[in-house]
C-alpha cells in the first residue's frame, strides 16, 4: 500500500506524452521509463563500455523493474532503485564476461599513479571523437572510481544515495571522489 | 586586376578570422569536473527507441500476475 502512494507520488504517468507509452502497455512503466531510461542507459552505456550491452541491459533492467514493481517498497527513490538494479546487473555482466578491473584495490594502487595530477580544468574540443575519449578514460579506471564519477555525475544523486548504492558513508564517497577526479583529469589528458 | 586581387585577399583574410574564431570557440569548452564532463556526455545520449519497444514486447510475453485470493473469493 505504501509502495504504491510512494511511486505514484515520485511518478506521474502521462501515458499521453510518453513516447514509450504506446509500446509499453503499463502507464506507471510508460512513466518510469520515460524518466529515468536515459540515466539507466548512459550508465550501462559508459559502464559497460558497449553501446549493445547497454541496449540490453536497459532492456533488462526496465524488465526486472516490471517484474519487482509490487515488491518496491518506496524506501528509497524510483531512480535509486533502477540505479541499484542497473548496478547489479552490469556488475554480474562484467564478471560473468571476465572483465574485472586489473587494479585489486582503488586506493592503494591506483592512487600512485595519479598522485602527480593537477585538478586543472578539463578542457576539450568539442568533437565526434569526445564520447571514445571519455570511454578511453572510463575504461582505464578501477570500476569504483568509474561508478562513483558516473553516480555523482547525475545531479539528481545525493553523496548519501551514492553511499547507499555504493556501500559505504557519504564522508568515504567524498573521500574517493576526490582521488577519482584526480584519477579521470590525468587518464583523460592522456588520451587526448 | 590589383582591384579583384586585393579583394580577394580580403575575402580570404575574413574567411581565416572566422576559422580561427570557430576554433577558439571549439577550444572554449571546458569542465571544472570530470562530472561536468560526464553530465554533457550524458546530455549526447539518449537509448535507442528499438529498446522500449523490445521492452513492450517482453512485458506482454510476462505471464499475468496472479490473483490473491481475495480476488478470487471476489470473482474480481
Amino acid at each position: 500500500m505504501m509502495a504504491t502512494s510512494v511511486l505514484e507520488q515520485t511518478v506521474e504517468p502521462e501515458p499521453t506524452t510518453s513516447p514509450a507509452g504506446p509500446l509499453l502497455d503499463s502507464p506507471r512503466l510508460a512513466a518510469i521509463y520515460e524518466e529515468h531510461s536515459r540515466s539507466i542507459y548512459y550508465l550501462a552505456l559508459r559502464f559497460l563500455g558497449d553501446p549493445a550491452s547497454a541496449e540490453d541491459a536497459t532492456h533488462d533492467v526496465f524488465l526486472k523493474a516490471f517484474r519487482k514493481l509490487d515488491q518496491f517498497r518506496g524506501d528509497s527513490g524510483v531512480r535509486t532503485w533502477l540505479y541499484r538494479i542497473a548496478i547489479n546487473h552490469c556488475q554480474n555482466l562484467l564478471q560473468s564476461w571476465h572483465r574485472r578491473n586489473v587494479f585489486p584495490s582503488a586506493d592503494e594502487s591506483f592512487g600512485h599513479t595519479v598522485a602527480a595530477a593537477t585538478e586543472t580544468p578539463l578542457r576539450i574540443l568539442e568533437t565526434k571523437e569526445l564520447g571514445q575519449r571519455i570511454q578511453k578514460t572510463l575504461d582505464a579506471l578501477p570500476d569504483e572510481y568509474r561508478l562513483l564519477l558516473l553516480l555523482v555525475a547525475d545531479e539528481q544523486m545525493k553523496y548519501e544515495q551514492v553511499g547507499a548504492l555504493t556501500g559505504q558513508s557519504a564522508d568515504a564517497v567524498r573521500g574517493k571522489l576526490h582521488r577519482a577526479r584526480k584519477a579521470f583529469g590525468a587518464l583523460f589528458q592522456k588520451t587526448g | 586586376m590589383k582591384k579583384n586581387s586585393s579583394k580577394l585577399k580580403h575575402q580570404e583574410e575574413q574567411r581565416a578570422a572566422v576559422q580561427q574564431q570557430t576554433a577558439q570557440q571549439k577550444t572554449a569548452l571546458e569542465f571544472a569536473t570530470p562530472e561536468e564532463l560526464l553530465r554533457h556526455d550524458a546530455g549526447q545520449v539518449s537509448p535507442p527507441p528499438a529498446v522500449a519497444r523490445r521492452l513492450g514486447e517482453s512485458i506482454a510475453r510476462e505471464p499475468r500476475p496472479s490473483r490473491s485470493w481475495w480476488q478470487r473469493f471476489l470473482r474480481l
